[in-house]
C-alpha cells in the first residue's frame, strides 16, 4: 500500500484564507487538493495561493543575497535551511467528506492538523450519474487522478453551461470530448453552432470518428462532403420573427416586413426581393429592405428574374425540409452540427435563430400537451456568445431566441452551452440562469473578475489560480457540484484513441 | 440534336378497380406513343415501372407489348429499379424483361475493396453514358450510396446521366418531410443530368455541383395520395430532354387521361349523424359526370364513430352522380370519442404497440383477457397473424383458412371452433 506522505502543516489562517506550512521537499501547486483526517471525517482543502515565509529577518535574508551575489560569500548559506525557509500555502476548505455524504465544510479543521495529499480513494464520493457527460479526470494542481468527472447531462443540459476561456485554452477540444461522451446517449439532442468548422472533422479526427456517428450524428455544411447534408434553408422557412433580436430593422422597417408577411405569409422574402409594392410600403423602405435581405440572406433578383443566392445556403427551391429535419434529429436525440464558417455572422446566427425557434417552440407546445417529460433534453453551443447574449446587443436590438432561452430554456428542457472569450459582456441577469460554469485558463484580470462573481461557488481567492490553468485545466463550478472541482480535460485526440469506429460490414450488391 | 424521354414510377398494376387500371396503363401507353412521335432516342425509366416485382399479370402483358412495339421502332429502354419492383434475388419482372432483351438495366458493378465500382452503360446512338444506383427496400440503397466510387465516375468524359431511385434529402418537399432520403452529397459531382424517381410530383432543381436534378412524378398514380394531388392540380407526366454534348432544354409532356373532381368535407363539431347527413347532401348536388372524384372527410367529430361516415355511401352517391371512380379518404377523421392519437416509435412495430397501449383503455370489455397488458399483447399476435400475406401458388380459399386458424389459436378459442 502507497504511503500516505505528510506535505504540510496547518498553522493558522481563518475559514476561506487556511495557512499551511510546506514540508521541505515537497512541492504545493496553486490548486493543490491537500486533505486532512480527521475522526470521522476528511476535510479537503485546496490550495489557492502560495507565499513564502521564513523565521530569518527580510534584511538579513537581503544581506546574504547581497553577499553571495557579489561573490563576498559564495559558501555561505543557512544553518538548517528547512527549517528556517519555508513556503506558506494559502487554502481554502471545499468539501467535508462523511462516507458518501459530502457538505460544504462549516468549520475548520483541527487546528495544527498534518495534509496529505488527495488521493483516488478520498474522492470515491464522485461517481458517474444517470446521464454522464464526461469532462476530464480530477486534477489537483498539474497531477492527474485517476477519477473521472462527470456531470448530469439532465441536470447541467437545462440549466445552461458557460464555457468562459481566452484563445488557445481548449475550448473547442473540451466540448468535443464532452459531445463524444454524450453521442450514443439518446437523452440529449445537442445543436452545435460551429464557425469554425471544429468539431465534425472534416480536416482531421473529430465526432466523425465515434463509433455511432452514422447513426446520431448530422452534419449540415455549405461546402459538404459526401455524406453529409447541405446546408440549404428555404426561404420560405425564414420568418420575421427569426430575425427578431439579430438583425437591426427600423420601426418602419419592422413594419413593412409586417404587411409584406400578412400578405404573402411564408413567401413575404420572396416578394421583397422581387419588389413587389404593397400598400403602406414605401418604395424607398422596400429598396431598404432588399439590401438588407442581400446582406444577410445574399438573395437578389438575377437578370432574368430569378431569385439567386450568393453563398447557396437560402434557396427559393431547395431546403423545405431543413429546419424541420434538424428539429426531428435533435427530438430524436440525435447531435446536429452546423458548419457555418463561410457564413457571415449574421447569416450564422440568423440559421440558429430559425432551428432554435422550432425546436422551441416545438418543446414549449409538448409542454402544454404534457409530453414534455418524455423528449430529450436539448442544448444548443453557441460560439462567441456575446454576438447573441452580450448586454449592447440585448440594449440595441431586443431579446432574441437565444436570450429567450437563457431565461427560460429550463421550463421547457432547452439549454445553452454559451462559450466567449469575454463572459463579462454578458448580463448577470442572464449569468445567473447559467448555473454550470467550467472556467478554462483566463489571463484577463476583468473577466476573472466576472466568473468569480457569476460562479456557483465561492471563488473569491481563486482569481491566481484561473489565472495560472495551463490549456486542458479547468474548474468545474456548478450547482449541481459540491464544490469546484479541479479537472484536466484530456486532448480529444487521446481520449478518442481506442474507441474509434471499426469497417463497415460487408455490403453485397445487387444492380 | 438528340433526344431521350425521362419516365419514372409508372407502377403497373398498382391499381386493381377496372376503371383506374384502365386508365394506369392508358397513361402508360400515351407517354409511350409521345416517345415515339417525338422520335426520342432512348427512354430512360427511373424506376416503379411495376408496383410490385411480381405484378399483376395481365398489366403486364399488356405494359411489355406496348414497350415491345416501342423497341421494335428501334428506341431502347433502359431502366433501374424502383422500390417497388426491386427483388433482392434479380427475380422481378425488370430482369425477365432485362433477360429477354426488351428493356435494358442500367445498374451494373460491383463492390471491390469495399468500394462500389459502376460501369457506364452507353447508348450506342447518341454516345449518352447512363449510370445509376437502384432503390431497394425501406431506402436501403443509402448503403450502395456510401459506398460508391464517385471519383471514377466524376472523372468520366462525356454526356453522363445519373439514374436512382431515392428522395434527395436537400429537395424533399413538405408532405414527404418523414420520407428516407440520401444527401445529395453522396451523388457524384459534375453530371449533365440526375434522372430521379421515388418522388411522385415533378420536381426540377440545381444543386451546388448537381447542375440538374430531375424527378418527371409519377406517371398516373400508385398511392391514394397521388390521387388528391392530381385532382388538386398536380399535374402527370413525363420529360423529354433536349441534348448534344450538354442538356439543351428539358420539356415535360402532360400525360392526361381523366378529369378529376377533389371534395373536401371538414366533419369538425358535428356528430356523426349530423355530418354524415350534411356530407351525403352535398355530395348528392354535385356534378361527377366521367370524372375521377377523390372526397377528403376530415376533421374531430363531437360524437359517434368515424366508421359511421360510410365510404360506401359516399362512393354509391357519387357513382349515381356519374364519377368514373370514387376515392374516399377518411384518414383526417377522427371522433373525440376515438381520439386518434399521435404516437412517436422507432418502427412500425413500436407504433402499432403504444397505439394499441394507448387506446385499449376506450374500448369497453368485460373479458379480463382482453384488458391492459394482455389484451395489448393479444392485438399485437393477431395483428401479426392478419398480416401475413398470400403465399405464392396458394389459393384464396387456402389462404383464408390457413389464417383464420392462426387467428383462432392466438385467440385461444381452439375448443370454441373444433
Amino acid at each position: 500500500m502507497e504511503e500516505l506522505v505528510i506535505v504540510g502543516q496547518i498553522v493558522g489562517g481563518k475559514t476561506a484564507k487556511i495557512l499551511i506550512r510546506e514540508k521541505s521537499g515537497e512541492k504545493i501547486e496553486l490548486g493543490d487538493l491537500l486533505v486532512v483526517e480527521e475522526d470521522d471525517a476528511l476535510v479537503i482543502l485546496q490550495v489557492c495561493d502560495l507565499s513564502y515565509g521564513s523565521q530569518v529577518p527580510q534584511s538579513i535574508r537581503e544581506l546574504i543575497a547581497g553577499l553571495k551575489l557579489e561573490g563576498y560569500g559564495t559558501e555561505l548559506s543557512f544553518l538548517e535551511p528547512q527549517l528556517r525557509n519555508y513556503v506558506i500555502a494559502e487554502a481554502k476548505a471545499i468539501a467535508r467528506v462523511e462516507g458518501k455524504d459530502v457538505r460544504i465544510p462549516k468549520s475548520l479543521p483541527s487546528f495544527f492538523s498534518t495534509l496529505r495529499r488527495v488521493t483516488e480513494k478520498d474522492l470515491s464520493f464522485l461517481t458517474k450519474p444517470p446521464n454522464p457527460v464526461y469532462v476530464g479526470k480530477v486534477r489537483s494542481g498539474s497531477k492527474v487522478l485517476d477519477v473521472d468527472v462527470f456531470l448530469d447531462g439532465v441536470d447541467v443540459f437545462t440549466h445552461h453551461i458557460v464555457i468562459p476561456a481566452t484563445t488557445g485554452r481548449g475550448k473547442s477540444n473540451l466540448v468535443k470530448v464532452m459531445l463524444w461522451s454524450i453521442l450514443d446517449q439518446p437523452n440529449f439532442g445537442v445543436l452545435v453552432l460551429d464557425p469554425h468548422d471544429e468539431y465534425y472533422g472534416r480536416h482531421g479526427k473529430g465526432l466523425k470518428e465515434h463509433p455511432k456517428a452514422k447513426e446520431n450524428l448530422l452534419y449540415y455544411s455549405s461546402t459538404p462532403i459526401a455524406g453529409t447534408n447541405t446546408l440549404i434553408v428555404n426561404l420560405r422557412s425564414i420568418m420575421p420573427w427569426h430575425f427578431q433580436g439579430i438583425v437591426s430593422f427600423t420601426d418602419a422597417q419592422w413594419d413593412a416586413i409586417r404587411r409584406y408577411y400578412n400578405e404573402f405569409h411564408e413567401q413575404w422574402i420572396e416578394n421583397i426581393v422581387r419588389g413587389t409594392e404593397i400598400e403602406g410600403v414605401a418604395p424607398r423602405t422596400l429598396e431598404v429592405l432588399q439590401r438588407k435581405l442581400d446582406n444577410v440572406l445574399g438573395v437578389y433578383l438575377d437578370d432574368a428574374g430569378n431569385i439567386q443566392c450568393r453563398n447557396r445556403v437560402f434557396s427559393e427551391t431547395a431546403g423545405i425540409t431543413t429546419t424541420r429535419d434538424i428539429a426531428n434529429a435533435l427530438e430524436r436525440g440525435k447531435k446536429v452540427i452546423v458548419d457555418t464558417s463561410k457564413l457571415s455572422d449574421e447569416a450564422e446566427l440568423l440559421i440558429g435563430s430559425i432551428v432554435a425557434s422550432e425546436i422551441f417552440y416545438r418543446y414549449q407546445s409538448y409542454k402544454s400537451e404534457g409530453k414534455l417529460d418524455d423528449k430529450p433534453v436539448v442544448s444548443i453551443v453557441i460560439e462567441e456568445a456575446p454576438r447573441v447574449l452580450g448586454s449592447d446587443v440585448l440594449e440595441s436590438l431586443g431579446e432574441n431566441i437565444y436570450s429567450i432561452i437563457a431565461r427560460e430554456g429550463r421550463k421547457f428542457r432547452i439549454g445553452l452551452i454559451a462559450i466567449t472569450q469575454l463572459i463579462s459582456l454578458i448580463p448577470k441577469t442572464i449569468l445567473a440562469n447559467m448555473n454550470t460554469k467550467i472556467i478554462l485558463g483566463n489571463e484577463i484580470a476583468v473577466e476573472r473578475r466576472a466568473i468569480i462573481d457569476s460562479a456557483a461557488q465561492d471563488l473569491s481567492e481563486d482569481d491566481r489560480t484561473i489565472a495560472s490553468l495551463d490549456k486542458g485545466e479547468a474548474i468545474i463550478s456548478s450547482s449541481f457540484t459540491k464544490f469546484a472541482v479541479p479537472v484536466q480535460v484530456p486532448l480529444f485526440e487521446s481520449y478518442i484513441e481506442g474507441s474509434e469506429k471499426k469497417d463497415r460490414e460487408e455490403i453485397v450488391f445487387v444492380g | 440534336m438528340y433526344k431521350f424521354a425521362h419516365i419514372s414510377d409508372c407502377h403497373i398494376g398498382a391499381n386493381r378497380d377496372p376503371v383506374l387500371k384502365n386508365l394506369e396503363f392508358t397513361a402508360f401507353s400515351k407517354a409511350l406513343d409521345v416517345c415515339v412521335r417525338e422520335k426520342v432516342d432512348f427512354i430512360l425509366i427511373t424506376g416503379d415501372l411495376f408496383h410490385a416485382n411480381i405484378p399483376d399479370m395481365e398489366m403486364a402483358n399488356e405494359a411489355v407489348k406496348k414497350m415491345k412495339e416501342v423497341t421494335d421502332k428501334g428506341i431502347p429502354i433502359y431502366v433501374i429499379y424502383g422500390s417497388h419492383d426491386y427483388s433482392p434475388n434479380q427475380t422481378s419482372m425488370v430482369d425477365i424483361l432485362d433477360s429477354a432483351g426488351l428493356i435494358k438495366k442500367i445498374v451494373k458493378g460491383k463492390i471491390v475493396d469495399g468500394k462500389l465500382k459502376l460501369e457506364f452503360t452507353v447508348d450506342p446512338k447518341t454516345g449518352a453514358k447512363l449510370v445509376g444506383i437502384s432503390a431497394r427496400k425501406a431506402g436501403l440503397e443509402k448503403n450502395y450510396f456510401e459506398i460508391l466510387d464517385r471519383e471514377s465516375l466524376e472523372k468520366e468524359q462525356g454526356f453522363k446521366i445519373f439514374a436512382f431511385h431515392s428522395a434527395i434529402l436537400e429537395l424533399k418537399p413538405e408532405f414527404l418531410a418523414e420520407m428516407e432520403a440520401v444527401p445529395v452529397s453522396l451523388l457524384p459531382r459534375g453530371f449533365d443530368y440526375y434522372a430521379g424517381g421515388h418522388i411522385h410530383q415533378h420536381c426540377e432543381t440545381s444543386l451546388p455541383n448537381y447542375p440538374r436534378i430531375v424527378y418527371p412524378g409519377a406517371l398516373f398514380a400508385g398511392y391514394p395520395r397521388d390521387f388528391e394531388q392530381s385532382a388538386n392540380g398536380v399535374s402527370r407526366g413525363f420529360l423529354i430532354i433536349h441534348f448534344d454534348d450538354k442538356v439543351k432544354a428539358v420539356n415535360l409532356h402532360e400525360v392526361h387521361v381523366c378529369d378529376y373532381l377533389y371534395y373536401e368535407y371538414d366533419a369538425s363539431n358535428k356528430n356523426s349523424v349530423q355530418a354524415r347527413k350534411e356530407l351525403l347532401e352535398e355530395l348528392s348536388q354535385i356534378d361527377a359526370q366521367g370524372k375521377v372524384v377523390v372526397v377528403k372527410v376530415k376533421g374531430e367529430l363531437s360524437g359517434g364513430r368515424a366508421s359511421d361516415i360510410s365510404a360506401h355511401e359516399i362512393r354509391n352517391i357519387l357513382t349515381e352522380n356519374g364519377a368514373i371512380h370514387v376515392i374516399v379518404n377518411r384518414y383526417g377523421l377522427t371522433s373525440k370519442e376515438y381520439t386518434a392519437l399521435k404516437v412517436m416509435g422507432d418502427d412500425v412495430a413500436t407504433i402499432e404497440s403504444r397505439l394499441i397501449k394507448e387506446n385499449i383503455g376506450a374500448v369497453h370489455v368485460t373479458n379480463e383477457e382482453l384488458k391492459g397488458e394482455k389484451g395489448v399483447k393479444l392485438a399485437l399476435e393477431i395483428l401479426k397473424v392478419l398480416r401475413q400475406g398470400q403465399k405464392l401458388n396458394e389459393s384464396k380459399k387456402d389462404y383464408m383458412e390457413r389464417i383464420q386458424k392462426a387467428a383462432i389459436e392466438v385467440l385461444g378459442l381452439g375448443e370454441v371452433f373444433r
